[in-house]
Parts: C-alpha cells; structure tokens; sequence
C-alpha cells in the first residue's frame, strides 16, 4: 500500500487545533490524485481519539497502539512508526509541526534514510513544499527526491483546520514490538513553568500601557483589554516610574526584554529605551492618538485614535469573537 | 566529561541577504557571519558544565574556510580545541548529509556528550542534533533549556508548548539540542581571543569522512515572501478599527 | 625693647654646639624625609613603563607647567577664593625658596644674602610681602579645612594637614617678627631657632602627608598625558589593562601618590552627586594604598580590596574630575583601565553589559536593532548614499539610525544642509563607533568595530564626515587613531555655527519675548572638545539662550555616557533627573541639545516634571524650524 498519512497528535486524550490542519494538509496533497489521506493515532489507548479522527474526512485511522507508548517517548514513537511505514511504505507522511514531532521525526526520517521538510507554510504543485528561511525574510521551495516517503510537517496556522471534510473512515489497529529496554529516555508529567508573578520574558501575549494612560485610574481599561484577550499586562517606563505598575512589568532597555507573538502597544509613543525592549516581538499592534508617534514605524498593524474609545471596542469585539 | 559542541556559523542576525544568481541560495560574498545564536547557547551550557564537573569542551563545525572564525570565537569564550570540518559544497548536502558529516567526524571523538543549538538562524531545519544522535545510535531529547549530570547519566529540562516543561532522564553518552535562553551567553574577551590562538583546530575534509553526499530533499528555488513587513493601517471608527484588528489577529497573527 | 628695624635679624654667630645640633637635625630631617620618600619614588619608578609615554613634543608640558603650576590658573579658576589663598601659599614657597637657603646657609655660617645689602633688603621686604599673603592664605585653609568643612574633603578630620598649617604659620610669623628686633637681641636667635625647628620638621611631614604633591605634582602636570581622557594602548599580548600591581604604569603611580586630596573631582562627580558610591578621589587613593601596601609587582587584583568593581562601573565618563583635578591627575585612564581590566579579562559580569556586548559582536549597533530599519530609515528619508562624490559623509550613528528622537535630529540637521546646498551621503554599512564598549573597557570589540568603520570610510575614500552625536565625533577622530588615520569630523554644531550667518533668524526684533533656549552642554562636546560658543550661536538664532547654574566646562552629565545609558537602572537618583530639573528650574522654554543621548535622556526625565517642563529640541532642529516652509533653498531654488 501507499498514499498520504497523516500523523495526529494528542495531549492527554485532547487533539490541537495543528493536528486538523495537518489533516488539511494531507487533504490537499491527497486530492490532487483524488484520494483521501490515512491517519495515525499513536498511544497506549486509542479508540476515542480514532473514532474523532475517523469523521473528519480520511480514508482510514490506523490506531497504533502499544503500552510502551502511553507516555511520549523518541524512541518509543520512532519505533512504532518505523515499523508501521516499514509495513506500509507511504508515499508522504504529513506531520503538525509541534515540539514532540520536531523530536522525534527527524530521527524516523532519518532511519528510513529520509529528510523530513519541516515546518511546511505552502504545498505547490509538484509537489513543491515551502518553507522559511532566514528567519521570515525570504522563503524556499523543497522537492523530495529519495524513493521512500517523503516527511514534511506543516506549521501551526498555515493550512485551515477548520475545512476538514465530514465523513466516517475505517478504523485498524497496530501493534508495534517494542520492548522497555528500547526505550533510552525516561520523562517526567509536564509540569508548569516556577509560579512567578509575571514573566513577561516568556509571555506569548503581551498588552502594555504608556502614558498615553494619564492616570492610574484609568489602568482597568487596559487590564481588562488583556484579560479579555489572555495576555500579560505591561508598561513602558514613565508608567512604573509613577509606581502605577510594579517595575518588574516595565518592558524596555531598564526593564524587561519581550518576545512574544503579539506586543499591543496602547498609548506609547515609543521612546527607544521602549522599542529596543520589544524589538523580539513577531507582531506590534499600536493604538496611539499621535499619527507621528515612532511606535508606528515599528507596528504592524496601527490604529490611530484616542485609546479611551478604541480600547474598550478592542475588549468588546474580543471578548464577542471568544465566543 | 568530554562534550562535543557542534557549532554552525550563520549570516549575521541583521545581515541584508539577498537571492544569488542562480536563484537556488543567498549571495555570500558580501556577507558578514557570526555564532548561530541557539549554538551559542549550546556552548554556553557545554562551558558551565565543564566548569561544574570538569573535562573538555570540542567545538566542531562545518562549512568553508570563514567557519575558522567562529571556531576560533568558541575558542575564545572557553572551548578547548575544535575540529573544522572543511566542505565547501554545503548548501547542496541536506541535513541528513550534514548530520552524515558530523557524525562521522566524532565517531573517534566517543564524547560523553554532544549539544548541538535547537536550530539555526539561518535555514532553521533543527533536526540536525537529532539526526546525529540517530546516526550514532545514542539517546536525544531536543528543546534542553538546563542540564544536570546524574550519576546515571542526565537529568535535563525540556521545553514544551504553551509554558509547560518537563524533566527527562537519560543516559550518557547522549545527543541534547538547547534552546535559546537557557542560561546567560558569557561575552569575548580579549584574554579569552589571545589564549585561543595557541589552542588546536584539527581539520579534515567532507571528502576524508567519505559519506553518502546525494541529497534526499534539495532546496529549488528562493523567493521573497509575499508579504513584506510594512505598518497596516487600520481606519475608520473606534468599532470599525477594532473590528477590523480582531480579525487581523484571528487569520494574520493567528493569536486567538 | 622692641624697635622696627628696617633690616631682617639674624643671629651674627652660632656657638659650636650650635652649629653640630644644627647639622644633626638637618641630617635627621632628610633621613625622616628620604625613608617616606625613598620608597615612594621607588615604587613610582618601579611600576611598569608607559609605552606610549613621549617627551617631546614638549611645549605643551611647558605651557601646562607655566599656567597650572606657576599661574595656579586652574587652582584659582575652578575655585577662586581657595584657590587665591592655595595660589598665595604656593607663590610664598617659591620667594621664601632663597630665604630658606639663606637661612640654612646663615646656621652654616655662610649666609649669602646680606639683609643690610640693597639687594638683601629688597628681597627680604618683597618675600615679607609674600609671607603676609601667605600667612592669610594658610589661615584661610585653615578655617575652611576645619571649620566649614565641606563635604567634598571628607569625613575625617586631616590632623597632618592642621599640623602643616600650623607650621607655615610659625615660619611666617617668625620670619616676618625678624623685622622687629635687633640682630643682636636673644629673640633673634629664638626666632631663628624656632623658624628652623619648623623647617625641619616641615620637611619629613612632606612625604607623610597629602603635602606630597609639593614635590610631586609639578611633576605630574609636567608629565601628564595631555589629551583629555587619553586612553593608552594595550601593550603587547599579556596586557588588558589594569588588572593587577603590575599593569600600574608610572603615570598612574605618579598620579596616584600626587592627590592632593581637594575633593574637586568628587565635588563635580554626576555619579557621587547622585548616591552611587563612586568617589573618584578614593578611586585614586585606592590606587595609591595598593601600591602603599602591596607595591607595584603585586599580582592581587586592583579591584576588591582597594577599589570596588560597581563604584568603578557607576561612571558616566563625563571627565568633571579630570578637569577639575589641580595636579594633573587623569581620572578616566585611571578609571577605564581598572574596567579595560574587568572586561577584558570577563571578570566584569552584568547582565545589560553583556547584553550590550553580545549585541556588537552579532550586529552592528549597540541597540541590538536589525539594520535593516536603518536602511527602512535611510529610504525613508531618501538620504543620499555616500559614494566618494559628496562633500560630506553624514554619520548617523546609532541614535540617529534608530532612535526615533534621534532621527528626527538627522533630519533635521539633513534639511539645514539640503538648504545650504551641502553634498552628503550616508553609508549603509556604518557601524557603531564603538564608543560605549571603549568607555565600558571591552578592547576586543573596541578595536574590531575601529577596524571594520575604518576600512569601510577608506573603501568609500571618505574625506570629512559630519555627526550629530558628540560620542561618535570624539571616538572616531580620537580613540580611532590607535588602528589607523580616520577622516576628519566635526559635530553639526561647528558645521552650523560656520553658517550661522546664511541661516535664517527666528527673532522678530522687538515683537513678543523672544524664546528662552537653556542650553545644555554635553560633556564629549564641551569638556572633552572644547566646543562651547558654537552651539550656542547656532541657538540664538532661535531664541535668547540663557545659561543653566552649571554650564560651560562646569556643566552636569544627564548620565548616559560610559556606556551607562545601556546599563539599566541606576542606584541612587537618576543623573538625567537631577540636571533635567536644573535646566527646567531655569524657567526657559525649551532645552537646547546638542547630543542624541543627552536628548534621550532627558525626555524622560523632563516628561516626568510634569505639565509645565520645556520643550526639548536639538540645536538642529531649533535651526531646522526656520528654513522656509516651501523647501526653498538659500541660493533661491527649489528642491526637487
């Protein structure tokens, strides 16, 4: 047999909204030769997560199934699948592009003497696959040439999950050999990072305040703009500088340095002790009643307005789009 | 503890790359190049270890003759000898034929343990340090932030998503790529620059380690993206802009 | 009975026993005197040698000497009234020099200077004069030393220092009483007994005390570098600067021993000013009891023990010490060397230092921005690119290629010279001069961020550059030098102040008050250039420029030179705050600049005074705002 597989992964028994888009993918890849790609769920049980996968237009969930695989392991996972391909010798194997994947997949491509293209944004015809180089700023095509199958895992948010067909699909199951003495590495139950109360250093949502605030009084506005959008709250200087905020939420070159996926920046004009300290950020959003105001210049999205307007619509169409 | 760090030198963070020729790889000659920033963090963590437990810190790399340069900034910042492995055709090998390369160069080496950075600057495969492993037939665990020497082996703290970690056991000699961030990245020094010119740099060639060269996956062509980075004004009312933002985050930015 | 005699007393003969007493306690005076001294000049000579040390040529050493030591300019300048009571003690010594060998030679019995003789008399009368003088100035001291004490001289009382008062009091006083009595008159010979014991025991006090620099600092000020705040080049593979006894050169343990202990440096010190605990004179005299205790051979690290590492990294580098010092002390080379010594050596660890350092070894600028907003920037503005055609290269330096303020300044300063009708180009490949990592010690960096801009300006055949920035004009037209010849530089203000008189004046005589401009001078343009008028004639062109309390060579840092400005928080009060209400509590409207930190600097802090803080502009952009509107140009065309 051969075809397109699809790899799904779950966390405790609940699959991520990157898996259906990796499903999407292999969908994509699928069509063009008029077919429907293959799934594989991997654990020590199984069957809910096959039955779930099997109505989201597949072929067929193969459930591979071991009690060595009730905990993620490399070697645990890069056996089984071996195995598996070894038996079914895919044509491409599509992958979500998550952290357990990008542990183990190189070394099972690697092992059935293939790359894995990692980190996929675009399928082309022939099929070309693209990814990014140089950090974003240019983007290459990647053809497979080795006559096994071909691995590529596809980045979080390049393919919509949410077009996954109906359907119900065949569900099989199997069963690798493993034995515990393969398996070299022994993980603990993920645990929370150390309780601090704020680390900004690792937020992946970040809402921070300027004096463009006037008052400490009117500080809830924004903290509720970052509750409602489940982000850290943080400040430029002149903000602690007034023990409006605690100094350790002041982001910049005397505070902390930020790297999150979104920095909203509200009512900072952006002083360059302030912009040197989100310069990591991979999107600025800017809401300054100041046209001229030098945060533009950084931002990728800006509204130019008067904060006390803008700022409670932002937390209303938020807080409608949650739902 | 013997620890093998393999290092890549990668265009400068801020460099202006632009497409060559051919259309398949960036420009080079006008290119300026430094430490890829994960490895150095890999350094990092290998130097710590090292002043912790003692033994010895191997710097190796691959790439043309300028990866002397950064071999010998390793050097510099505490490793103690490096070996170059001089290949001058690497943007034609995919990383399985570098991964090949490496490994085969520190087969003789049987360190105790090889940090590799999570993935470079520049390309970004991280799969590199994996697929080492792999090939040597030694344990891995990826995304190390902190790594701890047990008496059984190694006890290291692994990155997950979403602000989740965990802790992995294994054993030595084993294959740890570090992310970013870890520990605190120690400056150059001039002493350290001076003591380093008397340290050893071993070279061998990609063509001495006889490896399978063809490549499986090949890079065809670079393009810019379509989309360049440029600030997006939104107009209208404060409910028409914050309308019009929330979507950008929910298809754009992908953040909720 | 007491009778004034027109002629000074002299005993006419000693007695044997006399005479043997009297060489006996001139012989003990100089072994007091040599056993102090010896081992001081020993360690002085012993320290390593200054590589870059010349003698020649030496007519500035000679002017310096004349004006410093024999004028006591700097001494009366910088503080007039101790200084007038210092400048008359010092010049009493030098006429009392032929009285006191006269006197010695008189207990010899060979007295040279016949006090009857025309020539005598007249030179006793005119060093009278000068004991009168003398005498009130050590009083003064005196009073002030003990009785006002200010801050700067310490806590501890000098009890050395009133002993010396007391004595040059005493041979004042029994110098001058020899004019009121006869030669044959007891009293005589008491007075000269007693003007005698003062002497001899004034001269082993010498070295003992901070009355060393009488000896020394002549030579101090006639050997000292020269150039302010002259960095000198690492010698040779093992030397990383100061790290240990053994890289104290001989300046630095001439200057060391020479402190005379004033407080001046320490009075103008930001960082002291301010609660940090950096005191550049116990950074001196730190240097100076090393070397008491432990010599000049010792490998015990310089900081610890004597001098604390954070007091050494707490300074803004902005040379008030230096300047002030009267004994040719040279505080920065002192002060960046014990930092040469921690960086170098990674003994130094800080996590915005290292931050900053990483960012210049990955990149090209000291913000850790990506070049490529700078060269969003340079398109922008469509500033010309520099390609050997253009009269000026204009450098941007990091503050203009990122700061937002910064830029504004650049073009600003671009829109002056596109009216003038000036040719500049920018260089895309321009890096940060490097002037933080040369203030924070890091020669590694230093040396490769000189070489890679030098090569790039040569590659380009760049004749004259252009800055805004008083940090990037002294970096590359001074410390550059140690790796090649950089082109010449000059700041925007020199530039401007050349056409003052093509620019347009922004007061209409007679009308509404006229703008008050508080300018503020920065210290790499004013102390360590000496441009001081330009910028404020480039000023009133806008308004009335009006003086802060400190201004001129006097001015106060806004505390981010050093490297500092990259060093996060500050202990303490912040340096920008308290000069920042300074220049607003002069009740001028807007703050003039002339340097992109300084500006940076102060918007914080003027944004944190309040409502009513002045509005703060650079020079350039005073200028800026009256070019004409519609972008004419000064020989009346227009720009494309």
């Amino acid at each position: 047999m051969s075809g397109i597989w699809v790899v799904i992964e779950d966390r405790a028994g609940r699959i991520g909204r990157i898996s259906w888009e990796a499903v999407s993918a292999a969908q994509k890849l699928a069509s063009q030769r008029n077919e429907k790609p293959n799934a594989i769920v991997v654990g020590a049980q199984t069957e809910s997560l096959a039955a779930e996968v099997a109505s989201k237009g597949v072929a067929k969930v193969v459930r591979v199934e071991h009690p060595l695989l009730s905990q993620y392991t490399s070697d645990g996972f890069t056996l089984a699948l071996e195995q598996l391909f070894r038996a079914e010798s895919p044509d491409f194997v599509v992958f979500p592009h998550t952290y357990q994947v990008r542990d183990y997949a190189p070394a099972l491509a690697a092992r059935l003497n293939q790359v894995l293209i990692g980190d996929v944004v675009a399928i082309e015809d022939g099929p070309l696959f693209t990814r990014q180089l140089m950090q974003g700023r240019l983007a290459g095509s990647y053809k497979a040439h080795g006559a096994g199958p071909c691995f590529i895992s596809v980045q979080s948010g390049a393919f919509r999950g949410e077009t996954a067909d109906a359907g119900t699909a065949e569900v099989t199951t199997f069963s690798p050999t493993i034995e515990a003495g393969q398996i070299r590495t022994k993980p603990s139950e993920p645990f929370r990072g150390a309780a601090q109360t704020v680390d900004l250093g690792s937020a992946q949502l970040i809402v921070a305040v300027g004096r463009g605030i006037k008052e400490a009084d009117n500080l809830p506005l924004v903290q509720e703009l970052a509750t409602a959008l489940g982000a850290e709250l943080a400040a430029s200087r002149p903000i602690c500088d007034n023990g409006w905020l605690p100094i350790e939420r002041q982001v910049g070159s005397s505070g902390q340095t930020v790297a999150p996926k979104l920095y909203l920046a509200v009512g900072i004009s952006g002083a360059i002790q302030h912009l040197v300290g989100i310069k990591g950020s991979q999107c600025v959003v800017a809401i300054n009643k100041d046209a001229d105001a030098p945060i533009f210049e950084v931002a990728d999205y800006g509204i130019v307005g008067d904060l006390f307007e803008v700022v409670p619509a932002l937390t209303e169409a938020l807080k409608a789009a949650r739902h | 503890m013997k620890i093998v760090v393999a290092i890549k030198q990668v265009p400068e963070r801020d460099a202006q790359v632009h497409i060559d020729a051919s259309g398949r790889w960036i420009e080079e000659s006008d290119l300026q190049y430094a430490m890829n920033e994960s490895d150095a963090y890999a350094l990092e963590e290998a130097l710590q270890l090292k002043e912790k437990h003692s033994g010895e810190v191997v710097v190796v790399s691959v790439g043309p003759e300028r990866v002397g340069s950064t071999i010998r900034e390793a050097l510099a910042k505490g490793a103690d000898r490096g070996i170059h492995i001089e290949c001058d055709d690497l943007n034609k090998r995919d990383v399985l034929g570098v991964a090949r390369l490496l490994a085969a160069a520190l087969k003789p080496e049987s360190p105790d343990l090889i940090l590799t950075g999570l993935q470079s600057d520049d390309l970004g495969y991280g799969q590199t340090g994996v697929i080492v492993g792999e090939l040597l037939g030694l344990p891995h665990a990826s995304l190390i932030l902190h790594v701890e020497k047990t008496e059984a082996g190694l006890t290291v703290k692994r990155e997950l998503e979403e602000g989740w970690f965990q802790t992995i056991e294994l054993p030595t000699p084993a294959v740890l790529t570090i992310q970013s961030g870890g520990n605190k990245l120690r400056y150059a020094t001039l002493m350290g620059i001076k003591r380093a010119k008397t340290k050893e740099v071993r070279l061998v060639t990609a063509v001495e380690l006889n490896v399978e060269s063809t490549p499986v996956v090949s890079l065809e062509n670079i393009t810019l993206p379509q989309k360049q980075k440029s600030t997006q004004m939104l107009p209208g009312t404060a409910k028409e802009a914050a309308a019009a933002l929330v979507e950008k985050l929910k298809f754009e930015v992908r953040v909720i | 009975m007491i009778f004034f005699s027109s002629t000074l007393a002299e005993p006419q003969y000693f007695s044997t026993i006399e005479k043997v007493l009297f060489v006996a306690l001139i012989l003990t005076s100089f072994v007091l005197f040599w056993q102090r001294f010896g081992p001081i000049l020993n360690k002085i000579l012993k320290s390593k040698k200054d590589v870059d040390f010349h003698l020649f040529p030496a007519g500035r050493r000679v002017w310096d000497f004349f004006w410093e030591v024999l004028c006591q300019a700097k001494v009366i300048r910088e503080r007039p009234l101790p200084g007038i009571a210092h400048a008359f003690v010092f010049w009493g010594f030098c006429a009392f020099a032929i009285v006191t060998l006269n006197h010695v030679a008189v207990g010899l019995g060979s007295g040279f200077l016949n006090p009857a003789s025309l020539i005598g008399r007249f030179y006793f009368y005119f060093a009278a004069a000068f004991a009168v003088a003398c005498a009130a100035g050590i009083i003064g001291l005196f009073v002030r030393r003990f009785l006002v004490r200010p801050r700067w001289l310490g806590k501890d009382l000098s009890y050395g220092s009133g002993m010396v008062a007391l004595l040059i009091l005493v041979l004042m006083v029994t110098y001058l009483a020899a004019f009121f009595v006869a030669d044959a008159d007891p009293v005589t010979r008491v007075l000269w007994w007693v003007h005698t014991l003062a002497l001899l025991i004034f001269l082993p006090l010498i070295p003992h005390t901070k009355h060393l620099h009488l000896v020394l600092s002549p030579a101090t000020v006639f050997l000292s570098r020269g150039g302010f705040s002259q960095i000198p080049p690492l010698a040779g593979d093992e030397d990383f600067g100061l790290v240990a006894g053994t890289d104290l050169t001989q300046l630095v343990s001439l200057q060391a021993y020479s402190c005379v202990e004033c407080g001046r440096c320490t009075e103008h010190c930001p960082a002291n000013n301010t609660g940090k605990i950096l005191n550049p004179k116990e950074i001196i005299l730190g240097v100076r009891n090393y070397l008491n205790d432990l010599g000049p051979a010792s490998q015990e690290p310089l900081l610890g023990k004597y001098n604390s590492q954070q007091a050494v990294f707490q300074c803004t580098t902005c040379g008030a010490c230096e300047f002030q010092c009267p004994v040719g002390i040279e505080h920065l080379p002192i002060l960046i060397g014990l930092r040469r010594g921690a960086v170098n050596t990674g003994a130094w660890e800080d996590n915005h230092g290292a931050k900053l350092f990483l960012a210049l070894e990955r990149g090209s600028n000291a913000l850790g921005m990506s070049a490529m907003e700078r060269d969003k920037f340079i398109q922008k503005q469509q500033f010309p690119i520099f390609d050997g055609t253009q009269e000026y290269c204009l450098w941007l330096g990091c503050m203009g290629g990122y700061d937002p303020k910064g830029r504004e300044i650049i073009a600003d300063f671009a829109r002056v010279m596109n009216y003038l009708g000036t040719s500049y180009g920018v260089m895309r490949k321009e890096k940060c001069t490097g002037d933080p990592v040369r203030r924070l010690g890091n020669d590694l960096l230093f040396q490769q961020l000189a070489e890679a801009n030098l090569e790039l300006l040569a590659q380009n055949k760049v004749k004259k550059i252009v800055s805004i920035c008083p940090h990037c004009v002294r970096t590359i037209q001074e410390d550059w030098k140690e790796f090649g010849t950089p082109p010449e530089i000059e700041h925007h203000s020199e530039f401007l102040a050349r056409y003052a008189d093509k620019l347009p004046k922004q007061k209409a005589a007679g009308t509404e008050p006229a703008e008050k401009i508080v300018y503020h001078d920065p210290c790499y343009l004013g102390r360590y250039r000496n441009v001081y008028e330009e910028p404020r004639a480039v000023a009133s062109l806008a308004g009335d420029v009006i003086e802060a309390p400190r201004s001129h060579e006097r001015s106060f840092c806004c505390g981010a030179g050093g490297g500092l400005v990259f060093l996060g928080e500050e202990t303490g009060e912040r340096v920008s705050h308290v000069r920042a209400q300074e220049l607003a509590a002069t009740g001028a409207t807007t703050v003039g600049t002339a340097c992109p930190f300084c500006n940076t600097m102060f918007r914080d802090a003027l944004a944190s005074s309040g409502e009513a803080a002045p509005r703060l502009m650079d020079i350039a952009q005073l200028t800026a705002r009256g070019l004409p509107q519609d972008g004419s140009k000064l020989n009346g065309s227009m720009t494309a």
